[in-house]
C-alpha cells in the first residue's frame, strides 16, 4: 500500500454520515490531514486557499453544482494541478461517466457504496499511475505542449499500460502545437483500432478547423453512430452545421446534448444564440434562462445571457403587447446584469437599448424614448468599440427604436473597422442598403488581401506598398492597421528608424479601441509592445 | 394535459424504484459498515457479519443488474469502452468482496498473464456482470476463488473458478437457452446468465462478437465461468 500520511485529502458529499465514514478509512490506510466539505461552491473556495493531493468528490450533491461542474471549474480556473486526483463519487457511476465533458473527465469513477479495500485499491493504484505520468503532468500545468510530447514518447515505451493515456496526452498536445498532419494520422490510426470517443472529436474538430466540413461533419456523425450519449460529439455536430449554414439542424443537435447534459452553461448560451437567430424564442428564452440561473454560481456567467434572456422574451410577444409578468422578469435581469457589470459603460449602453426595446412593447413609449436617447449619448463616449456581431445587434436595435442615423452611423463604422470580414458585411447588408455605407471599403479591402498574398510570397517591399495604400483608404480597419504595422516593423530590422517607428506608432493609434476581446488583440498588443519599445 | 388511460408504465415504474433501492442500500451498507466498525474485536467478525455482508452485497448485484436489464430492454445501455488493466481491473472486483471472502475464509487470487496485459471493455458494465459471478462462485467455494485473464487470439478471457462443485450438468448443457433468454424458469441464476451473455454480447470488434461460457473442472476443480471478448 501506498503512504498516505504526507498526502492533503478533501472529501466532498452532502451526507454527513458518509463524509465520516470515507473520513474513517482514509485515517484507516494512514491518511492524516483529511478536509471536509458538502457543497460543490466550498470545494472551489478551499482549492483556493490549499493544495489538495487526492479530492474524493460526490457526483449528485443534491442542490447546487454537481460534481462534473465543480471538476471543470477547478481544471479551467487553474484550482488544482494535473497532479491532482479526483475521484468522482456516484451512486451510479453510468449515468455520471456519459454526462462527463470529455476535456474534463475525473481520474476514476468511485461507485457507492464501497468498502475500504476498495478505495485502498483505488487511490494505491492512482497514485502510481500519477507517479509514472509526472512528466506529462508537469508539463501540462507549465502548459508546455512540446514537452508533454517528448515526455509521451519515453512512458509508453516503457509501460504499455500507460500507452493508451499516453497516446491521448500526446494527441491534445500535437493540437496544440498546431501539428495537424501529425495529428490526423495519429487519429486516423487510433480509431482503425478502436472507436474511442475522444478520438472522434479530436478529428472532428481538426476536420472543421481545416475548413474540410463534410468529412467532419462525416467523423462526429460516425462517431455518433457508436456513442449515442456523448454531448461533446453534438456540439462539434453543430459547430460543423452551423459553418455550413445550416443552423436549424445545428440547433437541433444543440438541443439534443442538453437532452443528455442540461446543466452545461456554455452550451445553453450557444443554444440560445443559434435560436436567437432561427427566430426560435421559445427555444432562445428557455435557454437563456437556464444559463442566467447556473451562472449566478459559475465562473462560466456572462454579461450575454442577461441581454439575450430579455431580448428573446421581447421578440417572443412577436407584435402583441408585452405580457406585465414577462416585463418583470426583463427588468429583473437587466437590473441584474447592471449591478454585476456595474464598470462596464459599453454593457450599460446595451442594457438601456435593450430594456427601451421592451418597455415600447410594454406601452411605454416616453420611457423607452428617453431611455433611447440617454444609450445614443452614452455610445458616443465609450472607450472601445463593439466587437463586431455586438456592434450589428446595436445598431439593429437603434433602428428599431427609430434612431435612424445613429444606427447608420454605427454600421459605417463597423465597414471601417470589420469591413474585411465577409462575414460582417454580410450582417451589414441584411440591415441597410445605403451604397455608401456597403461599398466602403471594398477597395481597400482587396488592397489588403492583395498585400497579404505579396507578404505570403515575401515580397515584403510590395506589400508594405500595398497595406499603406489600403491603410490610406481605410485607417480604422484593423486587420490593415495590423498588417502595416507588422510590415514596418519588418521593414525596419534590428534597429527601425525613427520616421518608420513614428509611421507604425501611428497606424497601432489608429485602432487602439478595438475591443479586448477581439481575437486579433494579442497580436496588436505585441505590435505595440515592439513599436513602443515597452 | 391528458391523462394516459393505461397509467402508468410498469417497467419505468419499477426501474426508477429499483434505483431508489439501490441508493437507499447503499446508505444502508455504509451505516452498518460504520457501526461495526465501532465494535469490539469479538463482536466485529461474528457468521452473522458474514452473512450480512454477502446479502448486501447479493441484494446490490442484483439491483444492479435489473437496472441493466431495464436498460438494455429500452435500448439505453450505450458501451463506453475503453483501454484497461486486466490486473487492476480484476484486483478492483475482489476488493469489492474483501470483507466477505475473508469471512468466510476463501483466498481470493488473481492471474494475468503478463502483468502489463490490457483490454478494451466498458469497465462499469462488465464490473457488474463479474462481481454477480464472484457472488455467486463464492456461495459455492469451498476455500478458493481465482479470477485470471488472457489473450487467446482475437479475444481477451476473462475466467472465474472456484473449488466448489460445480454448474449442474443440466445448466452446462442447456447454456444457450439461458442465454437467450429462452430459458427463464431457474429464476436469479438463469438472469444472470442472460445478462451477462448480453453484456459480452455488446463487445464487438471487426465482426466478432463477446460471448460467455460455463464449464465444469477448471484448475480448481469446481464451476468456471468464461467470458470471451474480441
Amino acid at each position: 500500500m501506498q503512504d498516505y500520511s504526507d498526502k492533503r485529502f478533501l472529501v466532498v458529499d452532502d451526507f454527513s454520515d458518509f463524509r465520516s465514514s470515507v473520513k474513517a478509512m482514509l485515517w484507516d490506510m494512514g491518511g492524516k490531514d483529511v478536509d471536509m466539505a458538502d457543497r460543490g461552491e466550498d470545494t472551489l473556495q478551499m482549492c483556493r486557499n490549499k493544495r489538495y493531493d487526492i479530492i474524493l468528490h460526490d457526483y449528485n450533491l443534491g442542490s447546487g453544482k454537481n460534481g462534473q461542474q465543480v471538476l471543470e471549474e477547478l481544471m479551467v480556473g487553474k484550482l488544482i494541478s494535473h497532479q491532482c486526483i479526483f475521484v468522482m463519487v456516484t451512486a451510479e457511476s453510468s449515468q455520471a461517466m456519459v454526462l462527463s465533458a470529455l476535456e474534463h473527465e475525473p481520474d476514476a469513477y468511485l461507485t457507492k457504496p464501497f468498502n475500504r479495500a476498495s478505495l485502498a485499491q483505488r487511490l494505491d493504484k492512482l497514485v502510481e499511475r500519477k507517479q509514472v505520468l509526472k512528466p506529462i503532468l508537469q508539463a501540462l500545468d507549465k502548459q508546455d505542449a512540446a514537452a508533454v510530447l517528448a515526455a509521451c514518447e519515453d512512458i509508453a515505451r516503457q509501460d504499455k499500460r500507460y500507452a493508451p493515456l499516453c497516446l491521448r496526452h500526446k494527441a491534445n498536445a500535437l493540437r496544440d502545437l498546431g501539428r495537424h498532419e501529425e495529428l490526423e494520422r495519429l487519429l486516423s490510426a487510433v480509431l482503425a483500432e478502436r472507436p474511442l470517443p475522444w478520438a472522434y472529436v479530436l478529428l472532428g474538430q481538426l476536420l472543421h478547423k481545416r475548413g474540410d466540413l463534410s468529412r467532419a461533419q462525416a467523423t462526429f456523425e460516425q462517431g455518433l453512430q457508436t456513442f449515442p450519449m456523448m454531448p461533446a460529439l453534438y456540439d462539434g455536430l453543430a459547430a460543423v452545421l452551423l459553418a455550413q449554414g445550416d443552423s436549424q439542424r445545428a440547433q437541433q443537435a444543440l438541443e439534443d446534448a442538453l437532452k443528455l447534459s442540461p446543466l452545461a452553461i456554455r452550451r445553453q448560451m450557444q443554444l440560445g444564440k443559434l435560436a436567437m437567430d432561427n427566430q426560435d424564442f421559445d427555444i432562445a428564452s428557455k435557454a437563456y434562462r437556464q444559463a442566467v440561473d447556473m451562472g449566478r454560481t459559475s465562473r462560466f456567467k456572462s454579461p450575454e445571457n442577461y441581454l439575450g434572456l430579455a431580448q428573446a422574451l421581447t421578440q417572443q410577444a412577436g407584435d402583441a403587447t408585452l405580457d406585465k409578468r414577462v416585463q418583470v422578469e426583463i427588468n429583473q435581469a437587466l437590473g441584474e446584469m447592471d449591478k454585476s457589470y456595474s464598470g462596464d459603460p459599453a454593457l450599460q449602453v446595451r442594457s438601456r437599448l435593450t430594456l427601451a426595446a421592451s418597455l415600447k412593447k410594454s406601452g411605454d413609449p416616453a420611457r423607452a424614448a428617453k431611455l433611447t436617447e440617454e444609450a445614443v449619448k452614452a455610445m458616443a463616449e465609450l472607450p472601445e468599440l463593439f466587437a463586431a456581431d455586438t456592434a450589428l445587434q446595436v445598431a439593429g436595435q437603434l433602428r428599431d427604436l427609430g434612431q435612424a442615423a445613429a444606427s447608420d452611423q454605427l454600421l459605417k463604422t463597423c465597414v471601417e473597422v470589420y469591413g474585411d470580414d465577409p462575414a460582417v458585411m454580410q450582417g451589414v447588408a441584411k440591415q441597410t442598403s445605403d451604397a455608401g455605407i456597403l461599398s466602403g471599403g471594398k477597395e481597400a479591402v482587396e488592397l489588403n488581401r492583395q498585400g497579404v498574398r505579396c507578404y505570403q510570397q515575401k515580397q515584403f517591399d510590395e506589400a508594405l506598398k500595398l497595406f499603406r495604400q489600403a491603410l490610406a483608404l481605410q485607417p480604422k480597419n484593423i486587420s490593415i492597421a495590423l498588417n502595416t504595422a507588422q510590415s514596418l516593423l519588418r521593414q525596419g530590422g534590428e534597429k527601425p528608424p525613427a520616421e518608420l517607428l513614428e509611421e507604425c506608432r501611428a497606424c497601432l493609434e489608429a485602432v487602439r479601441m478595438m475591443p479586448a476581446s477581439d481575437p486579433r488583440h494579442e497580436r496588436y498588443q505585441q505590435l505595440r509592445r515592439k513599436a513602443f519599445g515597452q | 394535459m391528458s391523462e394516459q388511460p393505461d397509467g402508468l408504465d410498469i417497467a419505468t415504474v419499477i426501474a426508477s424504484t429499483v434505483h431508489d433501492m439501490k441508493n437507499s442500500l447503499a446508505l444502508l451498507t455504509q451505516s452498518h459498515a460504520q457501526w461495526q466498525a465501532q465494535l469490539p474485536a469479538e463482536l466485529r467478525q461474528g457468521r452473522e457479519q458474514g452473512i450480512i455482508d454477502y446479502e448486501f452485497a447479493r441484494l446490490n448485484g442484483m439491483l444492479v443488474q435489473l437496472l441493466g436489464l431495464y436498460k438494455l430492454g429500452a435500448n439505453q445501455l450505450p458501451l463506453h469502452p475503453a483501454y484497461h488493466e486486466l490486473e487492476d481491473f480484476i484486483e478492483a472486483q475482489l476488493a469489492r468482496h474483501q470483507e466477505v471472502l475473508q469471512s468466510r475464509q476463501i483466498e481470493a487470487r488473481c492471474e494475468v498473464d503478463s502483468f502489463d496485459l490490457m483490454g478494451f471493455f466498458d469497465q462499469e458494465l462488465l464490473g457488474s456482470v463479474v462481481a454477480n459471478i464472484i457472488n455467486n462462485s463464492i456461495r459455492y467455494a469451498r476455500s478458493q476463488l481465482l479470477v485470471s485473464a488472457w489473450q487467446e487470439g482475437e479475444f481477451l478471457v476473462l475466467s472465474i473458478c472456484d473449488d466448489g462443485q460445480g454448474y449442474p450438468p443440466s445448466m452446462i448443457e442447456q447454456q444457450s437457452s439461458y442465454v437467450l433468454g429462452l430459458n427463464q424458469s431457474s429464476g436469479s441464476t438463469g438472469l444472470g446468465l442472460y445478462f451477462a451473455g448480453r453484456i459480452a454480447a455488446l463487445h464487438q470488434r471487426q465482426g466478432l462478437q463477446g460471448r460467455i461460457e460455463l464449464a465444469n473442472g477448471g484448475p480448481l476443480g469446481g464451476g468456471v465461468f468464461r467470458i470471451y471478448l474480441p
